[in-house]
């Protein structure tokens, strides 16, 4: 069967500034529970009320995942080819190249 | 249905290569599409898929009649993003009907996203779907494997309880996206997998710590063992260390990664589809590209509910799940005892052993249908589920094939 070629978003695609959706404002809402179990020393320091942006929703969500689960914070090193060329391209692009 | 599980294999008939074969479940499950709207457009193609004849309509709400058409866009169409909270989808099923009984029509789906804006032109977005030439990893795949015609969302509901069936098996009562807390006697497949004896292995790869899992109340606060990340899904499929079950959660949101912008996956509108199927893709090619990995791995690829976008199919009864919600929870002014699927979502089995174009025809899939399929292959006798996910149809019969294929699609994303 020929090679399938599967077209990339337009630059436009992303919009970090994109309001949060119900399901993000959910995500936050539930990580925000497990946050106030924390000692004071470990609060993000964020007031959630005041996230509006997927960007600012991404920020918190980082903060707080890393907290339960700082493995996600390593970096594996893989051979790209043999795990799926489309990771490295599809899923990032550089910064800087949109505002 | 599949035969035996490992355990009784030796006392049965001999299962079918597939089955033998297989080492390894995975599920990626998407964001808020219906059926109609992804894969609706094959029927064209196959009219075995039960998608759209280009006829299926709605009434707007000046009473006009407005039909489905191909004009899906992959993005800045469904803004704002369709409601698909339980009194919404009420309405986009029953059109507003309170009467006992009452049937589903799939008439209200106009009328509820008109609800949104009051804007006519616009409410009729909510029946447009994709031609398969704009959604080629997901039409191929469908076309090239299994096609389920009937799974359904668990819940007529939003994402929160849907995905809570795909976990657990149940909602633990919830029809809603509010915090939901774990009862006895029911475990997470994760759990019950690491515990079982010998004990499996199973994990949620979520996409980034950005992204995090919609799991976090009772999963990645108490067993975050249970985690890993995208990257780290990628590296196991390469080293061939992939757990018995794995799920995969997409990137839920536009940020800045460490390689830069990274684009929401998700599909969820308003993310743009197209980084979905490119999503989709990558862990396609993933297992595919490990041959040892990819001759013993089922993937399944689900939606987690429609997103308040039109299907035609009304969604059936279903085996009460043991909770009732309360008409405050339901906001519909009625109880609702989890006795009526949600609505029609894509679904799509991926292995060489599934024969090429197959079309999964009455049958009843939802997504309790995920545990109940995993806890049935790996564990086998296991009482301490809901009555839901004891009564849900598995999947890996389809797996029927008696030699593998070595015919499969290849995708490039670059």
């Amino acid at each position: 069967m020929a090679v399938i070629k599967v077209p990339k978003p337009p630059q436009s695609a992303f919009d970090k500034n994109r309001p949060v959706s119900a399901l993000l404002r959910n995500q936050i809402l539930h990580l925000h529970e497990v946050e106030r179990k924390f000692p004071p020393s470990r609060h993000s320091g964020i007031y959630i009320n005041e996230i509006k942006t997927e960007g600012e929703a991404a920020d918190y969500i980082r903060k707080v995942t890393a907290r339960l689960h700082p493995e996600g914070a390593k970096r594996v090193r893989f051979d790209i080819a043999a795990a799926g060329q489309a990771k490295a391209k599809s899923r990032s692009k550089p910064k800087g190249k949109k505002s | 249905m599949e035969s035996q599980t490992p355990k009784t294999r030796s006392i049965k008939l001999p299962m079918p290569p597939g089955l033998d074969n297989l080492k390894h479940i995975v599920v990626l499950m998407m964001e808020n599409r219906s059926f109609d709207h992804m894969l609706g457009s094959l029927k064209a193609q196959d009219p075995r898929i039960d998608g759209l004849t280009g006829n299926e309509s709605n009434l707007d709400t000046t009473g006009a009649t407005i039909k489905v058409q191909p004009l899906a866009e992959f993005q800045s169409q469904l803004d704002p993003d369709p409601d698909h909270h339980f009194p919404a989808v009420d309405l986009q099923i029953f059109n507003g009907d309170n009467s006992n009984p009452r049937v589903a029509t799939m008439q209200g789906f106009v009328k509820s996203y008109f609800n949104q804006q009051h804007d006519v032109p616009h409410s009729a977005k909510i029946l447009y779907y994709f031609p398969p030439e704009k959604l080629p990893v997901l039409s191929t795949l469908a076309t090239e494997f299994a096609v389920f015609n009937g799974w359904f969302s668990s819940i007529p509901g939003p994402t929160v309880c849907n995905r809570a069936f795909a976990h657990y098996g149940t909602s633990f009562g919830q029809v809603s996206m509010n915090i939901f807390y774990v009862l006895e006697p029911y475990k997470s497949i994760y759990e019950r997998m690491i515990s079982a004896s010998p004990a499996h292995t199973a994990k949620i790869y979520y996409y980034d710590q950005a992204s995090s899992t919609i799991e976090i109340v009772n999963l990645l606060q108490h067993q975050p063992q249970l985690f890993g990340t995208y990257e780290q899904f990628l590296d196991d499929c390469s080293k061939g260390t992939l757990p018995d079950y794995s799920f995969v959660e997409p990137n839920y949101s536009d940020h800045d990664g460490d390689n830069g912008e990274e684009v929401a996956s998700d599909q969820h509108p308003d993310h743009n589809v197209q980084a979905g199927e490119i999503f989709i893709a990558s862990v396609y090619n993933a297992i595919k590209q490990n041959p040892a990995l990819w001759e013993s791995t089922a993937l399944l690829i689900v939606y987690d509910e429609h997103g308040g976008i039109y299907d035609h199919v009304p969604p059936p009864a279903c085996m009460p799940d043991g909770f009732v919600a309360q008409p405050n929870d339901t906001g519909t002014g009625r109880a609702f005892a989890f006795d009526r699927l949600g609505i029609r979502v894509p679904a799509v089995l991926v292995s060489p052993w599934v024969p090429k174009g197959t079309v999964v025809s009455g049958r009843t899939f939802e997504h309790a249908s995920i545990p109940a399929t995993v806890t049935k292959f790996f564990l086998g006798d296991y009482d301490q589920r809901s009555p839901r996910e004891k009564a849900a149809d598995t999947f890996l019969d389809l797996l029927s094939l008696p030699v593998m294929r070595t015919d499969g699609p290849d995708f490039q994303t670059d």
